[in-house]
């Protein structure tokens, strides 16, 4: 059965984003629109993947969306408070996860979490709660007055996705969650990913991942990074799949996304 | 035997008792290799009697006050240079000091001797300890600043990134990367560095004779070209540096988030 949705309002807009880096033109061309999905009954974000091979610009993209770098043209639009007012992204105002889930190494996973809800504004008289409401909801009491050296990485990825829900809110941008994780791993993030995405109706999850069939379970919006020819080594979108016009979004995993799967490999390959 | 082909098999991991019974093994054998060796007439190395025999002459006239004495100097010198060079690296991050730090960074070539008979002459310059804690000043922060650039050199990308999307300013970013985030590898420089301090500062020591120290007594000692005595300076002056060396190191492992025998 097709779910019926809506959308309303834009809670992404990457307009015209290239990025230079010395001489060398890493991504350009980048456009990607992304709106609030309303679905009746369901507190819905939005879950956005990218796939595409390495060196397509995938961690440079998420990099420059996440206000870590100046895109060198173009510009990145996210909602502010005011309704119709969106604002150019900066730096934490989208939460980002690196692919080796830094954490400071000198603090014990209570203290970062309470460090992030400090520089996320929340209260002081709020934050024992919310960081312990946190750690337990999320599995990680028994660790919180462990360092990063001391937790497992999938712990410290917990800690870090944590922290960045604290200090910015709900639009997460995770760069290859699931690469290296164990089976036990993945299921969890997976859980974690759609537990966030579902807690609130702005949520918007964006990652990247080398596993297709995972991105089509997951995702409801999928974009591919690739070069636009072989002659021209500059990442750009290559395809894009909607999922939610599709009818394959919040639907258990079928024939149709193993066909959708094939399609984007396709897409990937020839870029 | 078995356990002897383990002794000469490349990367094997002994037990710990076996670890202390060969250490003890090679002890034994450079002690009792070096007494052998100053048996005959004319022999390198004096011989540990009359190390022994330099070693009580010298405590008598007050190795233990010298000891002290370049421990200060040792400390005061510390105290200054990391006043100086800590600062001054933490401030190589902002654009306007870089040229200056990396400028200081090259005084590292600068000749030892040549400043100290420069400040010693100098006007300025009253007293020899004034003097000695001046130049040693000198030379570690050359050292410290250089080493501390490249820590921070080091430093991953993605942590100055974790910190930027918490929405740190950058001054907050420079205190919990930098600073704080890299304290463990600050004493680290500290304790590699001071092998070469301590050197200087015997040399400074001697050099610049009036304030004391133990660079006093292996000038003493050579004046008279007793040998014992000098070996037995010597040997102070190296357990006295292994000492500090180990003290800098606990101090290091005694942030709970640094492993021991790992970097990380
Ligand atoms: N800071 C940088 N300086 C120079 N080149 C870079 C930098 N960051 C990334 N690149 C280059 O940009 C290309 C894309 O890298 P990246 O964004 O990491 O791709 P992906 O995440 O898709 O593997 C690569 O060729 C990489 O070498
Ligand atoms: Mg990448």
């Amino acid at each position: 059965m097709k779910h019926s949705y809506k959308t309303e309002g834009t809670v992404l807009l990457v307009e015209n984003v290239s990025v230079t880096i010395g001489n060398k033109t890493i991504i350009e061309n980048i456009n990607m629109e992304e709106h609030n999905t309303l679905r009746d009954g369901h507190a819905q974000g939005q879950m956005i993947a990218v796939v595409g091979r390495s060196g397509r610009g995938k961690s440079t993209l998420f990099k420059t969306i996440t206000g870590l770098r100046k895109p060198s043209t173009g510009r990145i639009l996210i909602p502010s408070n005011e309704i119709n007012k969106p604002i150019e992204v900066q730096e934490g105002t989208v939460g980002f996860v690196d692919q080796k889930y830094t954490l400071f190494r000198h603090l014990t996973i209570y203290n970062q979490l309470k460090l992030a809800a400090r520089k996320g504004g929340i209260p002081d008289g709020e934050i024992h709660g919310r960081v312990m409401d946190l750690l337990n909801k999320w599995g990680l009491e028994k660790a919180k007055d462990q360092y990063p050296c001391h937790c497992s990485g999938g712990q410290r990825q917990r800690a870090a996705i944590m922290s960045q829900l604290l200090s910015s809110g709900y639009f997460l941008v995770l760069d290859e969650p699931f690469s290296g994780l164990d089976v036990g791993n993945v299921e969890d993030v997976k859980s974690m990913l759609r537990l966030v995405n579902t807690s609130h109706e702005l949520s918007t999850i964006i990652f990247s991942t080398h596993d297709i069939e995972l991105a089509v379970e997951l995702a409801d919006k999928i974009y591919v990074l690739g070069f636009a020819s072989p002659s021209k080594q500059v990442g750009t979108v290559v395809a894009s799949f909607d999922l939610k016009a599709l009818g394959l979004a919040w639907q258990p995993y079928s024939q149709s996304h193993t066909e959708l799967a094939k399609d984007i490999k396709t897409a990937i390959l020839g870029s | 035997m078995a356990s002897m082909k383990k002794l000469v098999t490349p990367f094997e991991v002994l037990k710990a008792p076996h670890n202390l019974a060969l250490v003890a093994f090679w002890l034994v054998a450079v002690i009792g290799y070096w007494y052998l060796s100053t048996t005959g007439q004319k022999h390198l190395l004096p011989s540990p009697q009359s190390v022994l025999r330099g070693l009580g002459e010298e405590y008598q006239e007050g190795l233990v006050p010298h000891i002290f004495s370049s421990l200060s100097l040792c400390g005061q010198a510390t105290f200054w240079a990391l006043l100086v060079s800590l600062p001054l690296a933490y401030l190589s991050t902002l654009p306007l000091f870089m040229p200056v730090i990396q400028g200081i960074s090259k005084f590292r070539y600068l000749p030892l001797t040549g400043i100290t008979f420069y400040l010693a002459t100098s006007p300025l310059i009253s007293s020899g300890r004034a003097m000695q804690v001046g130049v040693l000043v000198i030379f570690m922060s050359v050292y410290f600043v250089t080493s501390l650039l490249s820590v921070i050199a080091d430093i991953p990308q993605e942590e100055f990134d974790h910190a930027r999307s918490l929405k740190m300013s950058r001054w907050e970013v420079l205190w919990h990367v930098i600073v704080r985030g890299r304290i463990d590898y600050a004493i680290d420089i500290l304790r590699q560095n001071l092998a070469i301090v301590w050197m200087m500062l015997v040399t400074v020591e001697s050099i610049v004779m009036s304030a004391g120290g133990l660079g006093t007594i292996i000038k003493n000692a050579d004046r008279y070209a007793n040998h014992g005595r000098i070996f037995a300076a010597q040997l102070v002056i190296l357990l006295i540096g292994i000492l500090l060396d180990y003290l800098l190191s606990e101090l290091r492992y005694s942030f709970p988030y640094v492993n021991r025998g790992s970097k990380n």
